[in-house]
């Protein structure tokens, strides 16, 4: 592939990965929030990708210059585990940098996930966290062994999930017990007792 | 040295004195780092978990508190980011105060730093220097916010108290001092040969692993990455003030990587910082401090809210990032994901250790600023006969004493 000339617009930047990712990309969502007297906008891009097409779009961030990976966040969104790669486009040019945030969408009955630390090294912490937070698979990470919690935390319990693996069932509701001995509902699923209904 | 003897050294995890409760594991050849790999997570609080379960009002009390050191970074970020979730303007002065405090505590955290690398080379003198030195900022923070740290001051739309006129003579009184002290924490820092014996071609982080790893910070600009939040993408007032990549070939250095050029641009960032005050200082637009006082319109408002938004800042020790998610309907935040400067700069310590000495450990631990300025104990596990022996912290701080004195030409 041809050398890409930097900073890249964020027209370019949509273009490059609509032509690149095709039928794959989906919700492709532009922000620019201006801030200050100055009115510099702080510049962003959100886009979800088909899971097969993942490491595509990883691999684009990264033919951009050597990626940067601020962090994956992810969720527990009921059928499905989201998780955002938060990536930075054009550091290193003032006002330039365009925050890159890939979705993917994991079914909970498959919640496998490639490894990207082919492409970016750093991203193994974060990669190893979200492992043992949501309880997916990340496949052909070079270390799988737990990162943050305790080798007593439950295996098959994860912190950041909202059905029956969280954590709902394990705490403990000091200033209102009644909370605690109500089953989450379909309304509200982080805890029993939803006072609006 | 055909017949090598490895051992591992597992340094770490708890002290009463650490900040962040920490390990890393060693494996040694002799004095010197064959392999080193870190093991975070020794007092995960749940921050997120329970983040989750409040409103995003209450959050900002306990983002605050994640960090005692750079206490006004979690809850810039959460308030940046819910801001963003919710389609809430903060109002222009609150950017330009906020733009201050951050300033006002990248000052704090880089004299605390300083002092905690000179300690860790026995240099107590200069801990004790520039610890006394930090407590004017300090005091002017309490001054400013009425609290020394966990400032409260950040809210959804503003802060909580304004900077007035009144204030401004002291203010710079305070970055008068700092002005008038530089030289002289130059001159110890960058001068003293001793100093410079310790931390030259010391804990190497080259251009490409910097980036290739994703460091962040001061711990990649001395490697050379021009890579800083509030320049690439300014937040806050940063948009609308002057101010350059800090990295050491600005100042006629090389960008080595080495521990020297992180002391470096750490330091060269304090006078950034006293000319980013003053320019806001200057610039400061009149009008509110919080674009929506009261609070029960706020929740309301914020439990209307739907979407997702990023807070991206710089803090002392780098990029730090949060993720925040709003659901229509729902009072608490959906979603919440805390990342700091020390997550990303984690992977940097394996390429920083290898080759370097047991002496060198806990400089170069110290150099990525962590936050464990104190190492409680190390256990050294000979893998052939299985013995243990325990190394206090007190043991390599010694070790690190005498290898300075040793440089120096004294007697270990």
């Amino acid at each position: 592939m041809k050398s890409i000339k930097l900073p890249m617009s964020m027209d370019q930047l949509e273009a490059y990965f609509k032509k690149h990712l095709g039928q794959g990309i989906h919700d492709l969502r532009r922000e620019e929030i201006k801030k200050g007297i100055k009115r510099k906008p702080m510049k962003l891009i959100w886009f979800t990708v088909d899971r097969k097409y993942f490491r595509k779009a990883v691999m684009l961030v990264s033919q951009i210059h050597i990626p940067h990976l601020s962090v994956t966040s992810g969720s527990d969104r009921g059928d499905f585990v989201e998780l955002i790669y938060h990536f930075a486009v054009n550091y290193g040019h003032p006002g330039d940098e365009v925050s890159v945030n890939i979705k993917v969408h994991l079914p909970k009955d498959d919640l496998t996930i490639p490894t990207i630390t082919d492409m970016v090294p750093g991203a193994i912490t974060t990669e190893r966290e979200k492992q043992e937070f949501l309880g997916i698979t990340v496949k052909g990470i070079p270390d799988s062994r737990r990162l943050w919690l305790d080798e007593n935390f439950p295996r098959d319990r994860y912190p950041w999930r909202w059905d029956e693996t969280g954590m709902e069932s394990m705490s403990r509701y000091v200033h209102d017990e009644s909370e605690a001995s109500n089953p989450p509902t379909a309304k509200n699923p982080r805890r029993g007792g939803d006072k609006d209904e | 040295m055909s017949d090598k003897n490895t051992y591992q050294v597992p340094i770490g995890p708890i002290h009463p004195a650490f900040k962040e409760p920490f390990m890393v594991n060693f494996v040694l050849d002799g004095e010197t780092i064959v392999d080193a790999e870190a093991h975070p997570g020794m007092n995960h609080r749940g921050v997120e978990f329970m983040g989750m379960h409040r409103n995003p009002l209450k959050v900002i009390p306990l983002a605050e508190r994640i960090c005692g050191i750079c206490s006004i970074v979690h809850q810039h970020m959460f308030t940046t980011a819910t801001e963003h979730a919710a389609g809430i303007e903060p109002t222009e002065r609150a950017r330009y105060i906020r733009t201050i405090l951050a300033e006002l505590e990248r000052i704090h955290s880089h004299v605390l730093w300083a002092g905690v690398a000179a300690h860790e080379i026995g240099f107590d003198t200069h801990l004790h220097f520039t610890w006394k030195v930090r407590e004017r900022v300090m005091d002017l923070l309490e001054y400013i916010t009425g609290n020394r740290v966990n400032y409260a001051m950040w809210t959804i739309g503003g802060v909580n108290r304004d900077i007035t006129k009144k204030m401004y003579p002291k203010i710079e009184d305070t970055l008068l001092y700092y002005e008038s002290l530089y030289g002289k924490l130059e001159d110890i820092f960058l001068g003293d040969t001793s100093i410079r014996l310790r931390t030259r071609n010391v804990g190497i982080l080259t251009e490409e692993d910097a980036l290739r790893l994703c460091g962040v910070g001061p711990t990649v600009r001395a490697s050379g990455v021009r890579k800083d939040v509030r320049i690439d993408q300014p937040y806050a007032a940063y948009g609308d003030l002057d101010l350059d990549y800090v990295i050491p070939s600005s100042f006629g250095y090389e960008n080595t990587g080495d521990v020297f050029s992180k002391t470096l641009v750490r330091l060269k960032e304090i006078p950034q910082s006293i000319d980013l005050i003053r320019q806001c200082v200057d610039g400061m637009p009149d009008g509110d401090i919080d674009s929506e006082p009261r609070k029960a319109v706020l929740i309301n408002k914020l439990k209307k809210a739907d979407g997702e938004g990023i807070g991206r800042i710089e803090a002392p020790r780098g990029e730090a990032f949060h993720y925040v998610r709003l659901e229509g309907g729902m009072e608490e935040v959906a979603n919440w994901k805390v990342r700091a400067s020390t997550y990303n700069n984690l992977t940097t310590y394996r390429p920083m250790f290898m080759g370097e000495q047991i002496a060198d450990i806990p400089i170069i631990a110290a150099c990525i600023d962590p936050c464990i300025g104190c190492m409680d104990r190390a256990e050294v596990v000979d893998v052939r006969s299985g013995e243990r022996k325990h190394f206090s912290h007190e043991e390599l701080h010694r070790l690190s004493v005498e290898k300075t004195k040793m440089l120096l030409g004294g007697l270990p």
